[in-house]
């Protein structure tokens, strides 16, 4: 696979509501992961946390040629762990559970090819920008994206239903999980957004896009999008990592960028 | 002229019309049923010259064409065949130069016109509108060669179609036999590309676990909950289509692309300029196939093609993604028709998909 280049930033905020911070996030070139923890007794942040510690084992030693096969093993290996993490506590209080989404951006080599596979359990987002515009590449596992899909509600109905936090996969679920995964090339990505519904219930795609379009350094739109959200209100949880693909970079053996990334993944990303 | 022709036997194909004489290497028997219908109904040169290279020019790497009417004779030769003029003047040979597209000529006052495409047999058999499979054509007035002399007509053993010299207004295509079928496609299959994988579904160390009673202490801290799936909406059908299998045992078809590279149907094939695959599970990637388009003529996901299920359990079934330019299939025995976007449409084997940009997909049996 070749080298490539890629800027970045992410931030997260509590909000304005809520006592925990469930979400989580991964920021190690090229894993990138958002996950959105839910469940009482701070079985919730456990599970985003779990996620993002499994695509972190990923990242050390990645294979892109088997990048497919990684982030499935990661999927599982997450899952398991909180679902074993969850029957341990319910062995003490019945009903206890543990769950969270994810979205997640990895570069994969396909047949030589360095393409984006992205994928997503949940309500949390893969946003990318393409020739200038915001498109929502996930499509939701919740109720009222089903009620959509079937034609019951529409996009701006399902801002308000009642039910529009009602998630239908998530990992920890004892169903299993079933990641959607989406396989782009690499040049349809202008910049990626992969973000927690703490930020898309508060603030809509057209601000999202307006952010995503005027502020250039990704490390500042990661955090006007989140200041955005707790601003518009922030209600839940709110975090949101910023990709942009700046170019192919020749296979040099180092340079500053790629020290400042390695250095940054060690760090856990810039805040 | 063409009521005077003649051919020795061979596996080239040779499409004669009342104006037109196509002539076309065995690997392109996809474009030979098309081509016929037109030359049949008359058309002049151009119309079947369009025809000819709807499919693109980067499959097809040798033909011959000569179109007669009363102005002259009009001859193109692309690759391998050459043509042996003979005029008042002499003899001349056409034939292209490697590195160029064709050599085309408008030839006057031309007495013969000998095509070779491989070997330099004896032109024994009357040539008459239809299909025939030839090695050397000659058209016009017998050459001095002393070929005039051995002409008789079809001899029993060899592909000669059967209709009358005198008749060549009614050629009926159906009773000109093709002797040698040749279903082995070329170019030659490339291997199968090593495609991106998420490893045995044996390999998924997923508990399944119990199911646990969910209270109200399910969400204490937060807004998103999870609740029961709805896998009925997952993938919401299209209506009047029943919902195609993720993946199949047995592949439906192969695509053999004009680059080279050959696909089995056994799941879905996405195809185009910079193709994007959304919302699969791990267990139902799709084959992605990206193919060059250096005027953007393709679409970046521009095609899919997988296998059917119903009434089209068992075929290949393609369908337009809305592509900008859109796509033809010609069915063998039918006309060229546009895909309409969003239509699937059922593939017969020897159908052939043209994307634009040169890039055909011909569908084969699995």
């Amino acid at each position: 696979m070749k080298n490539v280049d890629l800027h970045h930033g992410s931030s997260s905020d509590v909000g304005l509501v809520r006592k925990v911070n469930e979400d989580s996030f991964l920021v190690a070139p090229p894993v990138f992961v958002v996950a959105d923890g839910m469940g009482g007794h701070s079985g919730g942040d456990v599970a985003s946390r779990i996620v993002v510690e499994e695509f972190q084992r990923l990242a050390e030693d990645y294979d892109p040629a088997r990048g497919a096969e990684h982030v499935a093993d990661a999927f599982a290996r997450a899952q398991a762990r909180i679902v074993d993490y969850g029957d341990a506590h319910r062995a003490m209080s019945p009903g206890w559970h543990a769950g969270t989404t994810a979205v997640v951006a990895v570069l994969v080599d396909d047949n030589g090819v360095t393409k984006w596979l992205l994928a997503n359990v949940g309500d949390s987002r893969i946003y990318r920008i393409i020739e200038g515009r915001l498109e929502q590449i996930s499509v939701d596992h919740s109720v009222v994206q089903e009620l959509i899909d079937a034609g019951q509600i529409t996009a701006d109905q399902a801002a308000v239903h009642p039910e529009r936090h009602v998630i239908t996969r998530a990992l920890g679920s004892p169903e299993g999980i079933e990641p959607d995964f989406f396989l782009l090339p690499l040049g349809s990505v202008e910049r990626l957004l992969l973000c927690s519904d703490g930020v898309t219930g508060m603030i809509g795609d057209q601000e999202i896009e307006d952010i995503l379009e005027t502020v250039a350094d990704p490390r500042d739109a990661a955090d006007q999008l989140v200041r955005a959200a707790v601003a518009a209100g922030g209600r839940d949880n709110a975090t949101a990592v910023v990709v942009d693909v700046v170019g192919l970079v020749k296979d040099a053996s180092y340079d500053s960028q790629r020290q400042l990334e390695s250095l940054e993944s060690k760090l856990g990303g810039r805040q | 002229m063409s009521a005077q022709a003649r051919f020795a036997a061979g596996d080239w194909y040779a499409v004669v019309g009342e104006r037109v004489t196509v002539l076309l290497p065995a690997s392109q028997r996809g474009r030979v049923a098309a081509l016929w219908d037109l030359a049949d109904a008359g058309a002049d040169a151009d119309a079947v010259l369009d025809a000819l290279l709807a499919g693109g020019l980067s499959s097809l790497d040798h033909f011959a064409l000569v179109a007669h009417d009363d102005g002259g004779t009009r001859l193109l030769v692309r690759g391998a065949p050459t043509a042996t003029v003979s005029s008042a003047a002499g003899d001349d040979v056409v034939s292209a130069a490697p590195g160029t597209t064709w050599n085309e000529q408008v030839l006057t006052g031309v007495a013969t016109v000998r095509v070779t495409l491989a070997g330099d047999g004896a032109v024994e058999h009357v040539l008459t509108p239809g299909l025939s499979r030839v090695s050397v054509v000659e058209l016009g007035t017998p050459s001095a060669a002393g070929s005039a002399a051995t002409i008789e007509t079809a001899a029993t053993e060899v592909p000669a179609p059967p209709a009358p010299p005198d008749r060549p207004g009614e050629p009926v295509l159906g009773v000109v036999p093709e002797p040698h079928p040749e279903p082995t496609p070329d170019p030659e299959p490339a291997p199968d590309p090593e495609p991106m994988t998420f490893g045995e579904p044996e390999d998924d160390p997923t508990p399944t676990g119990e199911t646990p009673v969910v209270t109200g202490d399910w969400d204490n801290d937060g807004q998103t909950m999870a609740g029961a799936p709805h896998p009925d909406f997952d993938r919401p059908p299209v209506p009047g289509q029943e919902i195609a299998p993720d993946v199949v045992s047995q592949p439906v078809a192969s695509l053999v692309f004009s680059t080279g590279e050959v696909i089995s149907v056994d799941r879905t094939v996405l195809v185009g300029r910079a193709p994007e695959a959304r919302r699969f599970a791990s267990h139902d990637q799709p084959h992605v196939v990206t193919v060059p388009s250096p005027q953007q003529e393709i679409s970046s996901t521009h095609l899919e093609i997988r296998p059917g299920a119903g009434a089209d359990h068992g075929s290949a079934i393609a369908t337009d993604l809305g592509s900008t330019n859109g796509t033809v299939l010609a069915q063998p025995g039918l006309d060229p028709e546009e895909l309409t976007p969003g239509i699937a449409v059922s593939l017969i084997p020897g159908a052939v998909l043209d994307l634009g940009d040169g890039v055909t997909i011909q569908v084969t049996n699995a």
